[in-house]
């Protein structure tokens, strides 16, 4: 086996034809204005010209599909243990994968790979999409090769193992770990989705304003007699009544949509993991592995507090599709108690909020000068140029500073990042608090970010890089930060934590 | 691993961590300058070259001529003083057990990478690069986009170091 892929290797050489469809592709893409343009004036155009072109462009992309054959090698390192890939015309790019970092490989076949009888071959590592090895065009047999070979160390096939042990599931005979009950579902479709509903509300408040103004408007006024009176005040009613029923609306359409969707929840133990399986009309089944997870965030408002129930997401790192990894799993409306359970199994211990870092005030003064100053100046603009149509709205001006203020105050009030030796916390929001978890070990990266007119009152920014998203912490105190920067790089740097 | 005999287990004395703020980083190569150079003469060209044509074709610009003339200036000048102050400020440094890389113009941004959490390494040598002899090291890590790191404007052969040192410590962190 060892000796398979050591030398740099070419693809398929019927390979050409995938690499000149993916070139015309490519460029189709980048001059599709142009193309356009051809089409529609293809009578102006001198056909022979026109034919001369296509010709002149199917050769150059024939040419540059063969170079890019040429060029594309791959092989395998075996003293490294590496998987190399270099490919380029002009600008070149050698590629170099460790093997044990690979988490999947694999084999595809597009329409067109399907007509000429090739597989493209995917080498996905953990993260960064994209960039990864990926080669277009490979015959079956090499490919199934290749992907023993690449697969073919210790470490991994431990992994994979693992994985199909854990497939086959079957849970009816235990107990499950957390059932979450319908009365909760109610209350979270009730207290949840506020924006959405309040937005809408305003919305509603507004179109009535606006209703009733042209009713009590003059010119309506003049022409009116009393009959109309009576028509006015069933108007005015009847848009209250409507006000009201929009407002029920979204709440019912915000109830449906999570007792459908999470309707009979249930997250069951099994070998350390959580299988989790919900819905009304299809059941939905997930698995969250506690070693693979990288933020766990925890959401609550006012109400919801009060009702207690909290709505948990969890993100943890996976090797598959790229959606996949945007999604986070779910619990919607738990208690803190089963929080608590949750959190235990996730993390061995119930997080700490440990010594918390403020925002400078400079957060709260550039938040409002973005959401109130601009937009003033916007519509100070506006009104200049349109002085009788900008009055009509003067009376929002003071409604809308007032509900932005406060909503930028609370969310500056909140914003907090607590640090403690297990944990980082990171709390935001205004209405609807969210706390983000993350274990030091499971940073990948970390950015350190300082405006240079923020330098002499100390004040800067932190982000947080992790398999599952950022965490980002704007002006804080930057010789304090810099400081806890220096600890979690020790952290990091003495242990061999997994981070996955 | 833990050693049992070697176990020790004292507090840590945050202060006296090393510091990644006190790192002294290596600018860029200079003849990478002569790269940015180039790219932004050809783009300042295709933009006088554009006013040129629009000047001649378009009457009704003409009485404009000077304005749009000091405007292609303007941004000509201001785009050389960006690059060159995005040039200076780049800088790259390799700890033991780290890699630093700095960058930005307005805001100074330093983005840290242990080296047990890098996934993959690649060279990169664009065309005018090669002809200067330069490439640039991406460094991979699982954290996203917004976690990478990439360093341009470094000697090739120093390029091959660094990427084979990197490999090699990958190896040895695993």
């Amino acid at each position: 086996m060892d000796t398979l892929f050591r030398e740099p290797q070419r693809q398929s050489a019927i390979g050409i034809l995938i690499l000149f469809f993916d070139t015309i592709r490519h460029y189709v893409k980048a001059f599709w204005a142009i193309v356009v343009l051809w089409v529609f004036k293809i009578d102006e155009i001198n056909t022979t010209y026109l034919l001369l072109g296509i010709l002149v462009a199917i050769v150059v992309v024939a040419i540059i599909a063969y170079f890019t054959y040429i060029n594309f090698t791959f092989h395998l390192d075996y003293e490294n243990q590496e998987f190399v890939i270099h490919e380029g015309i002009f600008n070149k790019t050698r590629t170099t994968i460790q093997l044990n970092k690979i988490q999947q490989v694999n084999i595809n076949q597009s329409l067109v790979q399907r007509m000429i009888g090739v597989y493209a071959l995917d080498v996905d590592t953990a993260g960064s999409n994209a960039k990864e090895g990926k080669i277009k065009a490979i015959a079956h047999p090499v490919a199934i090769e290749l992907k023993a070979a690449l697969l073919d160390n210790e470490k991994r096939k431990t992994v994979q193992q693992e994985e199909i042990l854990e497939a086959p599931i079957e849970t009816d005979q235990e107990k499950p770990f957390i059932k979450i009950s319908t009365l909760s579902l109610i209350k979270m479709g009730v207290t949840s989705n506020y924006v959405k509903s309040f937005s809408l509300l305003l919305l509603a408040f507004f179109t009535i304003l606006d209703y009733t103004q042209k009713i009590l408007g003059e010119d309506v006024l003049e022409k009116q007699n009393l009959e109309s009176y009576v028509n006015k005040e069933f108007l005015i009613s009847s848009f209250f009544i409507l006000m009201v029923a929009l407002f029920v609306m979204v709440l019912v359409i915000n109830l449906g949509r999570i007792l459908i969707k999470y309707f009979d929840y249930t997250m069951t133990k099994q070998k350390g993991s959580l299988l989790i399986s919900f819905g009304l009309f299809n059941t939905k089944s997930t698995i969250i592995k506690p070693e693979k997870v990288q933020i766990a965030a925890v959401s609550q408002n006012y109400f919801q507090k009060k009702m207690n129930i909290l709505a948990l997401k969890i993100k943890q790192a996976t090797s598959g599709a790229k959606e996949e990894r945007k999604l986070a799993i779910e619990i919607p409306g738990c208690n803190h108690l089963e929080k608590d359970a949750i959190m235990k199994l996730l993390f061995h211990k119930i997080p700490e909020k440990g010594i918390p870092l403020k925002p400078n005030f400079r957060k709260l003064g550039f938040a409002l000068f973005l959401t109130i100053g601009l937009p003033l100046l916007g519509y100070s603009i506006f009104r200049n140029y349109n002085p009788t149509l900008g009055i009509q709205f003067n009376y929002l001006v003071p409604v809308y500073i007032l509900f932005v203020a406060m909503i930028q105050f609370f969310k500056f009030k909140n914003n907090r990042l607590y640090i403690h030796n297990n944990h980082i916390i990171k709390q935001s929001g205004a209405w609807d608090i969210c706390t983000e978890i993350i274990e030091p070990s499971k940073i990948q990266a970390i950015t350190t970010s300082q405006l240079f007119w923020h330098k002499n009152i100390n004040i800067g920014s932190l982000t947080l890089h992790t398999a599952g998203g950022n965490i980002a912490f704007q002006l804080g105190n930057f010789t304090t930060i810099k400081q806890y920067v220096n600890w979690w790089l020790y952290e990091l740097e003495t242990s061999d934590s997994n981070w996955m | 691993m833990l050693r049992m005999e070697k176990f020790t287990n004292d507090t840590i004395d945050i202060t006296q961590l090393p510091k990644f703020e006190e790192v002294v980083f290596t600018k860029l190569h200079p003849s990478y300058w002569k790269i940015i150079l180039i790219f932004n003469v050809i783009f300042i060209l295709a933009l006088g070259i554009g006013l040129a044509i629009s000047l001649q074709s378009i009457p009704e610009f003409l009485p404009y001529q000077t304005q749009l003339t000091i405007g292609v200036v303007v941004i000509a000048v201001l785009i050389l003083f960006f690059s060159r102050l995005a040039f200076v400020k780049k800088g790259f440094a390799f700890r033991t057990h780290d890699v630093l890389f700095r960058h930005g113009v307005i805001a100074t941004n330093t983005i840290i990478i242990p080296y047990n959490r890098i996934q993959h390494v690649a060279l990169h040598e664009g065309i005018i690069s090669r002809f200067f002899g330069l490439a640039k090291i991406e460094i991979f890590t699982a954290g996203g986009d917004s976690s990478d790191i990439e360093i341009p404007g470094i000697e090739k052969q120093q390029a091959e170091n660094i990427k084979q040192l990197l490999m090699g410590k990958i190896q040895k962190e695993l």
